[in-house]
């Protein structure tokens, strides 16, 4: 093999092994403690199980959700039903059902199925919520919060109302707590850096560059939005059986915001952010309240009790962090990654590797006949026609020239081929079917490549994993996706920039990354829209051996929008001319360029035409 | 017949109501592109006002609460918005959050947490007969004052220099700047107004209800985020009509609902979202977001 990977094994155990020992450190701090300690650090612990939910699908995704503490009442209510003594329940809980009631499940079977049930309950409410846009899914997961709380605080006969439930047995240790919150760590952990956890963070780089790859965005974010749904049901039900009472309000709008500032000041993007975010938070609110009953405590002194400092306190951190430290205290970056952690020599950056082995090509199975056909393709925007029935044919093996005036249509055009603007009327057929009004993330997986005017990189991720997550988008396995990445990331001369992250490479470097990025899906048709833009001269000649590269290794069909004449002319076999949303030539590149009406229509002379016709 | 009318009055009170709500979010939002959670707080200051002024007579104490609204909308504009003013939108909405659990919790500590009564004019408790139908006078103030905000707003954004500007901002901000529009200025008549339109939502509350608490505004923010998100982003018209949408719900709701589900009244106005955004994902009224920029 390439030898290449994400990240070195000792970076990865840096990763991994940071958290746990934060959370171990805190553990034996608390349980060699009084009894209040020993709660304090608990309480700490289940809490952190909850941020660590969070981190899995606000910090993967990038959309933030006001919801999850649902989740954890969710969670909490369950493991306090299947545990609560039967006298207890009578008096309590009335209205549950008789097998509940009976069932009396010890503290671990109560918290596994509390977790089952949980995630389910955030399946079923993700489903329609992960359907709706970026800013509405805060809007709504805050309405599913309030839903919840309405619920249970008035559903009397079984969830004991507002006034909540007592005598919950109390079995949650230090060390128990300690030993989910390390199962949480490494369970966020592995999905963070699965094929699933790298597509959701691909779609929080740039959404419209994930889709253009085949990552199904809704998917993936039910994907963890469902594991975030089972880890705030742990730290519900862990809660619940340290605390020994519930009510409607322990998981609301104050843990809410609690949580959320833990996750925010620690730093969204990684686990080791909601490590660090919620030990350092909860030290700090424990702290305040330190101050807030201190104040009471000394009642000679008029200032007596301050409720709502901690909350304050909070609050002014939160706003701190997000205006003078928006990645937070980790800056978003696992342990492994953290320049000093490097520097100490407890986790070395990967070197470039040398060499990439080659794939073997159609492992992604693909009916190997047909083309790319767009016939009779109309479109307006608001009355203004874009495009007038425009046909297009790009076979396999063939490189297509795309070329017009500004305005002539071509960018939509190809967006109309790749599913992000459907036509008002005719249709694109792949491959011999109808895709008409395919998803961009349907075609993609049907073959369908494509770059933007714009690099649309995923700052975050390295060039490495950026390709890589293109073959992820395919379905096909992390090892196999990481090979297909090294061999991309080799025929485009990027391997030594591959470790960097995307966001900081140059813009010619940027380019040529979203090239092997939609290489990386094996296209059989590639769009490629001004690939040329903003490269040097060296650069655009590397370009056309790149794409000459290409042609020939993967066999796929190019189309490439480009005004450079010099990029269009050695690549393009034939030369297709679009003018006002009409193909007015289509021909050899010699014959295209020596046309009149075509020189006219760059000239700007066809507008004078367009009159007198 | 007489009771339908009687419900269709309330529900177009309440939607009044929530109209309000869904306007002043909307209109920050239009030119800055933040959701803004701490709305709900500014409704809560503002109600407090009332509480703190209770002395004054009634009318010189909506104007402290008037007063109020506004002040805290600049300030919280100018310390907490401003410097996150280019962040995404999840950044704005977080730091929103930070700012609304702030106040709430100032207000707690310097107050209290518990919920306190405050004395409003007798006269609007009353109820006024048109014919058959009897309606709290209440009700009037609000219908009236929402129709004087909807043409107040409507000549200020069509027929004033100040309005174009903020239409213009709302189009494309950065457009909207270069072409010699103060985006300053701008943002703090935006804040100012929605400041505004908040304390007359909070005065209105504290009508209905008698009394005000620190988490009073956390409904009422809700309901305007959900208005605005049934109402398509960004769009007065649909704001207000989110609004009407929501409010006419729950209170028919609270007519209609078998006795056994009337607690579940607020579970149930809450889902309705939901099950829209399941078959129109961008609003009724369809204001896309970070709709594909290609």
């Amino acid at each position: 093999m390439s030898g290449m990977r994400f990240r070195t094994p000792r970076s990865a155990a840096a990763s991994l092994l940071v958290p746990l020992a934060l959370i171990a450190i805190t553990a034996l701090l608390g349980a060699n403690g009084t009894p209040s300690l020993q709660d304090t650090v608990t309480t700490i612990l289940c809490n952190l199980i909850i941020v660590i939910g969070l981190q899995v699908f606000v910090g993967n995704s990038g959309v933030y959700s006001f919801g999850q503490l649902g989740f954890a009442t969710a969670g909490a209510y369950i493991a306090a039903f299947l545990t609560l003594p039967a006298a207890f329940a009578l008096l309590q809980t009335p209205g549950l059902p008789h097998f509940i009631v009976d069932a009396h499940l010890g503290a671990l079977p109560s918290i596994l199925i509390a977790a089952g049930i949980s995630g389910l309950l955030a399946i079923v409410v993700g489903l329609p919520l992960m359907r709706t846009s970026t800013l509405a899914i805060p809007i709504s997961t805050f309405a599913f919060l309030i839903v919840v709380y309405n619920v249970v605080a008035n559903w009397d006969r079984v969830t004991g109302g507002s006034s909540g439930l007592v005598s919950i047995p109390s079995t949650t240790s230090v060390q128990s707590a300690a030993l989910w919150a390390g199962a949480a760590v490494i369970l966020a952990l592995a999905y963070k850096w699965s094929a699933s956890g790298y597509r959701l963070q691909a779609t929080r780089e740039d959404e419209v560059a994930a889709r253009s790859i085949g990552i199904g965005v809704m998917r993936e974010r039910l994907i963890a939005f469902g594991l975030s749904g089972v880890l705030c049901g742990i730290g519900g039900a862990l809660a619940v059986h340290q605390s020994g009472v519930l009510n409607p309000a322990t998981f609301y709008f104050g843990a809410t915001v609690t949580t959320m500032t833990m996750l925010v000041v620690g730093g969204a993007r990684s686990v080791f952010g909601a490590t660090i975010g919620a030990i350092a938070i909860a030290t700090v609110n424990e702290l305040l309240r330190g101050v807030e009953n201190g104040a009471s405590l000394l009642g000679a002194i008029s200032i007596g009790e301050a409720p709502g400092l901690a909350a304050i306190g909070l609050g002014l951190i939160l706003l701190a962090t997000m205006i003078a430290m928006p990645n937070g205290l980790s800056g978003g970056r696992e342990a492994g990654e953290l320049f000093w952690l490097q520097r100490l020599g407890l986790s070395a950056a990967a070197p470039a590797p040398s060499s990439a082995t080659t794939v073997e090509k159609q492992a992604i199975d693909r009916p190997a006949k047909g083309a790319l056909r767009a016939q009779g393709i109309s479109l307006a925007f608001a009355g203004l026609r874009v495009l007038k029935g425009v046909d297009l044919t790009l076979e396999p093996g063939e490189a297509l020239g795309l070329i017009g005036p500004n305005g002539a249509g071509k960018t939509t055009l190809v967006n109309v081929l790749s599913g992000f603007q459907a036509p008002d009327s005719g249709t694109v057929s792949l491959d011999g079917v109808d895709v008409t009004g395919r998803s961009p993330t349907h075609l993609a997986r049907d073959g369908l490549g494509r770059t933007f005017q714009a690099a649309l990189p995923f700052p975050e991720l390295s060039g490495v994993e950026s390709v890589a997550v293109g073959a992820m988008g395919m379905g096909v396995s992390r090892r196999r996706a990481i090979a297909v990445a090294a061999d991309v990331l080799g025929r485009l001369g990027l391997l030594e920039q591959a470790r960097l992250p995307a966001g900081a490479l140059p813009p010619g470097s940027q380019r040529l990354l979203g090239i092997a990025r939609a290489l990386a899906i094996e296209p059989r048709y590639l769009l490629l829209d001004e690939p040329a833009a903003g490269l040097d001269e060296a650069e655009c000649e590397q370009l056309v051996t790149i794409l000459r590269d290409v042609l020939s290794d993967f066999g796929c069909g190019i189309l490439l929008i480009e005004h450079d004449m010099n990029i269009v002319m050695p690549l393009c076999s034939r030369v297709q001319v679009l003018d006002d949303g009409m193909t007015i030539r289509i021909g050899a590149p010699r014959e295209v360029q020596a046309d009149p009406a075509v020189v006219e229509s760059y000239l700007g002379s066809s507008f004078l035409a367009g009159v007198d016709a | 017949m007489t009771a339908l009318g009687q419900n269709l009055i309330d529900a177009l009170a309440l939607g009044s109501l929530y109209a309000l709500i869904a306007l002043g979010i909307t209109l920050v939002y239009t030119v800055m592109g933040m959701m803004n959670f701490a709305h709900g707080e500014f409704i809560m200051l503002a109600a407090y006002a009332l509480f703190v002024f209770a002395d004054l007579p009634f009318g010189a104490a909506v104007g402290c609460a008037l007063l109020a609204g506004v002040a805290i909308a600049l300030i919280a504009e100018r310390v907490a918005f401003r410097p996150v003013r280019n962040a995404d939108l999840s950044a704005q909405l977080v730091t929103s959050l930070a700012v609304a659990a702030i106040l709430q919790n100032v207000v707690t500590a310097a107050v209290d947490a518990r919920a306190q009564s405050v004395e409003t004019p007798a006269a609007i408790s009353e109820t006024t007969s048109i014919g058959a139908i009897s309606v709290p006078n209440l009700e009037f103030v609000t219908l009236g004052l929402t129709a004087i905000v909807l043409g107040g707003l409507g000549w200020l954004l069509y027929r004033t220099r100040t309005g174009l500007a903020m239409r213009a901002a709302a189009e494309n901000f950065e457009m909207a700047r270069l072409l010699g529009v103060r985006a300053d200025r701008v943002i703090a008549i935006a804040f100012a107004i929605s400041g505004a339109l908040a304390a007359a939502v909070g005065v209105l509350i504290v009508l209905q209800t008698g009394q005000v608490s620190p988490t009073m505004g956390l409904t009422p923010v809700l309901v305007g985020f959900v208005a605005v998100v049934i109402g398509g982003f960004g769009r007065m018209f649909g704001a207000v009509a989110g609004g009407l949408l929501l409010g006419a719900l729950s209170s028919l709701l609270g007519v209609y609902l078998p006795e056994g589900l009337a607690p579940f009244r607020d579970a149930i106005v809450f889902t309705f979202p939901v099950l829209i955004l399941i078959f129109r994902p961008h609003g009724l009224l369809g204001g896309e977001i970070g709709k594909a920029r290609v």
